[in-house]
């Protein structure tokens, strides 16, 4: 019966508990919507680092980590990617010259970091290729041609097919220069990738470099990117004198967001379920201050504390009850839709492009996110109604009986 | 007959630290089983704090009050609520009854409480239901009962925990004539059939013709005793 009356008693004043139960689908549906955008954004996010930058893991010599040393290449870095192929789980392999230089123009110059590629295989690893928006990615009909990213290029003062000179350390650690046309211009989701990375033909690089067919990075796209830390476990036992990262290892910053992301979205539904937490107390306790004498007859006839104190907290948990589903179903609606759609942010790309975000983000609703969020939801309620009980507790019988 | 209610040089001193105001003074009361008595005096004489007192409400400032020999004024809040519960009926001047329940639902909410079986509740509830003449009004919300057939619910609500004593605080204060006419058949009838105890303040004087038994206050104090 204390649930029929508890029921009840939320429908004395139909209004006042139609705002809580929209409080607590509106905070439900704020909070497991800012998850899902963190989420989605998160996701495009690593998708983008890993399909532009990093693969899913990688082999280097370990001494060319600490400083892109030319000479450090891998040993038998041909005979490993030909190894690689033939893995089952690996969908491509692209091995890599990287170094750091001087790209000049005829009236300024910037350092950047070069990436020799084979562009067949790049293709595969990376896709960047499909980011260019003015020429192409190698024409692969002349020698010595070099894909920069738009904001280099404006930076340089140069468009396409213009000629720059790219200065670097050889494998003798003389100084050394080519000349290089811009084949294409790229813009990728990341403005800071696209202004200190260039891409130039492998052959092309390792002839300025002196470095033969040494290999100084190898990238692999696996089928299922799930299978990396576990394939990194195996090829790491398996080439014990070779570095071999995953893209978590080789960029910790992108991990590390990851973790932020997570404390950050739980910090944000933190303050939403606070805000929605006063709603509620504010609620309560306007409801029970106007039920004073009721409770005190109740107590007056021997219904005990923990009954009125579980009587209160039962329609607290009952108006929560009747919003979590509200908002749930509000929330599926919405981020189904969207994330089908996508947010368009473009007005704010440019900022969000300089971390590396894209300007349109797919929210990504996981089932993992339900339960926390509900649960949160529903602590929530408990709590505001301890206030309100509390006070009810409060009340004299003998007086409260004869207050109006 | 055997004592249930005895008060001795009961007190009740509202506002002791400021303006301090003696509700009740001195009071020393005997009740016994089966009485019908009324508590009469001019407005701010003490019934009703007397009563509450009686019925282990409030605390007192002074005295005691024993029921069946045991001292409620010593009791925690928590005990004394379990006590009244079982042992005490109350009907109020405003029939407080719970409005989102029927009168069905009010008079087995106190059994409820008592851990009483539900099919023996639904019983007991309709039979209280019948004896107080409200055997249409079973599923009526109070808000559909008039002011009489409301206080008729709070009567079988009082009774349906089998107290020992009945309390009413001026039970007739808000009905109309005829309404005060019923009651006071089912109370006398309940009286003395059931020999069930009944106390009540009022001032009304077709209330005090009824009873058996008046005691006047003044100023907190009992200014005369009589029965008739």
């Amino acid at each position: 019966m204390l649930f029929k009356i508890a029921w009840r008693n939320i429908w004395r004043n139909h209004t006042r508990s139609l705002v809580v139960i929209a409080s607590v689908a509106v905070g439900l549906f704020a909070g497991m919507f800012m998850m899902a955008f963190f989420q989605g954004a998160v996701n495009q996010e690593i998708e983008n680092t890993v399909e532009t930058q990093l693969s899913h893991f990688q082999f280097h010599n370990p001494s060319f980590i600490d400083d892109k040393e030319v000479n450090y290449t891998i040993d038998n870095g041909q005979a490993i990617i030909y190894q690689l192929k033939k893995d089952k789980n690996v969908k491509a392999v692209s091995g890599r010259l990287v170094t750091t230089g001087m790209i000049s123009s005829s009236s300024t110059a910037a350092g950047v970091e070069i990436h020799g590629v084979i562009p067949g295989d790049e293709k595969a690893v990376s896709s960047i290729f499909r980011d260019v928006v003015q020429g192409v990615y190698f024409t692969g009909l002349k020698k010595n041609e070099i894909v920069i990213g738009k904001k280099l290029a404006e930076k340089l003062g140069v468009k396409l097919h213009n000629k720059i000179v790219l200065t670097l350390q050889s494998k003798t650690g003389d100084l050394t220069a080519g000349s290089f046309r811009i084949a294409g211009i790229f813009v990728s989701r990341n403005s800071t990738f696209d202004e200190t990375t260039v891409f130039t033909r492998f052959d092309d690089l390792a002839a300025i470099l002196g470095t033969g067919d040494g290999i100084h990075e190898i990238a692999v796209m696996l089928k299922d990117g799930q299978k990396a830390d576990e394939l990194t476990k195996i090829y790491k036992k398996e080439y014990p004198l070779l570095l071999v990262q995953t893209w978590k290892e080789l960029s910790p910053q992108m991990a590390l967001l990851t973790g932020i992301m997570d404390q950050m979205m739980y910090i944000i539904i933190g303050i939403i379920l606070l805000a929605l937490m006063f709603g509620i107390i504010n609620t309560m306790l306007m409801a029970v201050l106007e039920r004073q004498r009721e409770f005190g007859v109740l107590m007056a006839i021997g219904m005990n504390k923990p009954r009125v104190f579980f009587m209160i907290l039962l329609e607290s948990v009952m108006l929560t009850c009747a919003g979590i589903p509200a908002g749930i179903l509000f929330t599926v609606a919405t981020v189904g839709y969207l994330a089908k759609q996508g947010i368009d942010l473009s007005s704010i790309s440019k900022a969000l492009s300089q971390f590396g975000f894209s300007s349109i983000i797919y929210p990504d609703l996981q089932q993992s996110m339900f339960l926390p969020v509900i649960l949160m939801t529903a602590f929530t309620a408990i709590l505001s109604a301890i206030y309100p009980a509390i006070k009810a507790l409060k009340f004299k019988p003998a007086e409260a009986i004869h207050k109006i | 007959m055997s004592i249930i209610i005895e008060s001795h040089n009961l007190s009740k001193v509202y506002n002791p630290d400021t303006i301090p105001v003696k509700a009740v003074s001195g009071v020393d009361l005997h009740v016994e089983e089966g009485e019908f008595t009324a508590l009469v005096g001019p407005s701010g004489s003490g019934k009703t704090t007397l009563l509450n007192l009686i019925g282990g409400l409030d605390y007192p400032t002074g005295g005691n009050v024993k029921i069946d020999g045991i001292d409620i004024t010593k009791m925690s809040e928590n005990k004394l609520i379990d006590f009244r519960l079982m042992n005490i009926g109350f009907v109020f001047q405003a029939y407080n009854l719970v409005p989102v329940l029927t009168a069905s639902e009010n008079v087995e909410f106190v059994m409820l409480l008592q851990k009483t079986p539900k099919r023996e509740r639904e019983k007991r509830a309709k039979e209280l239901l019948v004896e107080v003449g409200l055997k249409d009004k079973l599923n009526k919300r109070p808000s559909e009962l008039s002011g009489g057939q409301q206080q008729r619910v709070a009567v079988a609500r009082a009774l349906a925990s089998k107290p020992r004593f009945i309390l009413a605080d001026e039970p007739t204060a808000n009905l109309d004539s005829q309404s005060t006419e019923n009651l006071l058949e089912i109370m006398a009838k309940l009286n003395k059939e059931d020999k069930m105890t009944f106390i009540f303040s009022t001032h009304d004087q077709r209330v005090i013709d009824k009873a058996r038994r008046v005691v006047t206050l003044v100023d907190g104090k009992i200014v005369s005793d009589v029965k008739q």
